[in-house]
């Protein structure tokens, strides 16, 4: 896994640069918790025969808005909805209540306080 | 002839997941299939609530799934029977405590028959639903007899009941 | 401009094997605009594999997210935990790995394929079909000892081991298989009746399932060369047991319906392979590490490409496991095939994209 870090200023001229339709796939969105900020990770992986996986992460806090790179991937959409619900993060564009019910405290994946 | 003896012959089953792994889902399918063949007991797997009879869930209840599966149940005709399939139905299984579900059907809505088994095997499946006829039968007697007026009616101190005034009721057959 | 309808579909309905819910915005039959709601079963598997079970009971919660592909969940978890602890799995246990993975696609590729012939209205194809596709679920509990859920793959190797009189059984069924298997290809290719369901309904564009990161047949029933078992070799050996990639390009349900069918003969064949080539080692590397470190594994489960990611922090506990199913990544094109389509059709479209939604929603 090769893993390049990124800021959230650079991340969409970042991936615009790297994502190619033909060579590479959009996986999925992940974020996990390093004791006060919040670790976001975008992974791709490529077609080619002894395919890599490439993770863009960046260190952020809670509260910050992250940049929705939905114009870039298109199908990203619904990895940042689910996302936004699981992690209580703000990504823009992106409504709550996709993955969860609109009664129930959002951020689960949260360690508790 | 009476409906009670068709209902008995040919139940009709309604199927909803109502958050499981999908395990048990396929083998309610298999159940259908020519191996097993379910359709023997005159069972057809219908999609519709008003016409069904039996009610066969799987899975622990999600918060999602709560409401939809109330009021599938609540559209059932009487008389109904739930058949909770499979070991989350039953009890939450594997998912008990886990922070979007309940600890089993019986929660929300009355369960007759549990049938255990993660996955169930079909045979317990058909096992369940043949345990339920006879649960319905009984349920359709209840019915029919509570239709009647045979029972007597419920007397408490103070009420002045109009069935102390009138006559006594005759059972409707002797 | 004709007026517009919406038509909704689920949570509950006779074609939804899950609970699922589309919400179609119509004109005369024509569909123009989709909306998925596909969290109905969301049960919060991910936070509890990371606070109430050991990493070595996760392997068993993981085979119950999805109990049509529970191998492959099984299996991909065992992989990315072998790689925290840093182990080796011995070569017995691959092979026995990939003999189940296999097995199962068989038993979930037939019931798609059921389930789209019951859906475009042929009762008779969908009864041949089940019943051919029992003899998979026989050899799988006598294989792993149970019809659905296996619990296989556990961290370090496999479970169970391979008796050579199952063996025996495996590939004698697999003969009287073939022909059965050649009646369905005829059937699924040259019913007039089917094809009036089947062909041009739901179609993707190559263009379209590049764009939308489609993976697994549905992808390949469009021309996209996507296949897990085609990109890696370190994990799973696939290419020592003769895997073929298998595409069409038409892309629309027939053509899912012939990838499905023509990948099982590769199926087949692998079985076949494993069998008769079965090495002979020991089946689980002991340890007493515990895991540290990140790592990801992809995996191709029947319904396209798997994701683990998991990150450990030198306790019993891992710290984070995050879990991408196929249907995850084919969503949003989900959304999108049905425009232009008839409603009419939707049922057999919903069952040619094989979606589990409880592997999406975990």
């Amino acid at each position: 896994m090769k893993k390049i870090e990124t800021t959230l200023t650079s991340l969409k001229s970042d991936i615009a640069a790297f994502y190619k339709q033909e060579l590479h796939h959009f996986m999925v969105m992940n974020a996990v918790e390093v004791a006060d900020k919040i670790e976001v990770q975008w992974f791709f992986s490529d077609y080619a025969y002894l395919c890599e996986t490439t993770c863009f992460f960046t260190l952020i806090d809670p509260a910050e808005k992250i940049p929705s790179i939905k114009d870039i991937v298109v199908s990203a959409w619904v990895a940042e909805a689910e996302l936004v619900d699981l992690m209580n993060i703000n990504i823009e564009n992106t409504a709550k209540g996709f993955v969860l019910e609109p009664d129930f405290e959002s951020g689960p994946l949260r360690k508790k306080k | 002839m009476k409906l009670a003896s068709y209902r008995k012959k040919s139940p009709w089953i309604l199927h909803y997941n109502a958050g499981g792994c999908n395990g048990c889902d396929i083998e309610i399918l298999a159940c259908l299939s020519p191996k097993y063949d379910i359709e023997r007991f005159g069972m057809i797997n219908t999609g519709n609530p008003k016409q069904s009879d039996i009610l066969l869930v799987t899975g622990p209840v999600t918060k999602r799934n709560r409401e939809r599966l109330v009021e599938i149940y609540a559209q059932m005709p009487e008389p109904k029977v739930v058949i909770a399939c499979g070991a989350c139905a039953s009890t939450g299984g594997v998912f008990r405590g886990m922070y979007n579900c309940e600890g089993g059907i019986d929660q929300y809505i009355p369960v007759d028959v549990y049938v255990c088994g993660c996955g169930t095997r079909p045979e317990q499946i058909i096992d369940g639903v043949v345990q339920a006829l006879a649960i319905l039968e009984t349920k359709t007697k209840e019915l029919e007899e509570s239709v009647r007026l045979k029972k007597e009616a419920v007397k408490e101190k103070q009420q002045l009941n109009r069935r102390n005034i009138a006559d006594e009721i005759k059972p409707a057959f002797t | 401009m004709a007026k517009q309808y919406e038509i909704p579909i689920g949570a509950q309905h006779i074609s939804l094997l899950e609970p699922l819910h589309f919400k179609f915005t119509t004109e005369n039959e024509k569909i123009v605009k989709t909306d998925a709601n596909v969290y109905y079963v969301h049960r919060g598997i991910e936070q509890a594999c990371c606070s109430k079970f050991k990493f070595r009971q996760v392997s068993f919660v993981v085979g119950r997210v999805c109990g049509l592909c529970s191998i492959s969940h099984t299996t991909a978890y065992s992989q990315v935990a072998e790689k925290l602890v840093k182990i080796e799995v011995p070569k017995r246990a691959k092979y026995l790995r990939m003999l189940v993975i296999e097995l199962d696609r068989i038993h979930s590729h037939l019931l798609c394929l059921s389930h789209v012939a019951e859906n475009s209205g042929f009762e008779a194809l969908f009864m041949k079909t089940m019943q051919y596709r029992e003899f998979s679920m026989e050899l799988l509990e006598a294989v792993c000892g149970n019809r659905i859920q296996y619990d296989f793959s556990i961290v370090g190797g496999v479970a169970r081991d391979l008796k050579p009189q199952v063996a025996q059984s495996i590939i004698e069924r697999l003969k009287k298989f073939v022909p059965q298997l050649d009646e369905l290809m005829d059937i699924y290719k040259n019913n007039w009746t089917l094809s009036l369901k089947n062909k041009g309904a739901g179609a993707i564009t190559k263009e379209d399932a590049m764009r939308l990161n489609v993976v697994g047949p549905f992808a390949r029933a469009a021309g996209l060369a996507v296949d897990v078992r085609n990109e890696t070799e370190d994990l799973l050996p696939w290419k020592e047991v003769g895997y073929e990639m298998i595409t069409e390009t038409s892309g629309d349900v027939y053509a899912r319906n012939i990838v499905r069918l023509r990948e099982l003969y590769v199926s087949i064949r692998i079985i076949e392979n494993i069998i008769n080539g079965l090495p002979e080692t020991p089946l689980i590397t002991e340890t007493k590490a515990f895991p540290d470190g990140e790592a990801t594994v992809r995996l191709e489960a029947p319904r396209g490409e798997l994701f683990y990611y998991a990150k450990g922090n030198k306790t019993q506990v891992l710290e984070r496991l995050k879990i991408k199913a196929p249907t995850f990544s084919n969503v949003a094109a989900m959304a999108e095939a049905f425009t232009g389509n008839e409603y009419g059709s939707v049922p057999a479209i919903i069952a040619s994209y094989d979606p589990c939604l409880s592997c999406t929603a975990r």
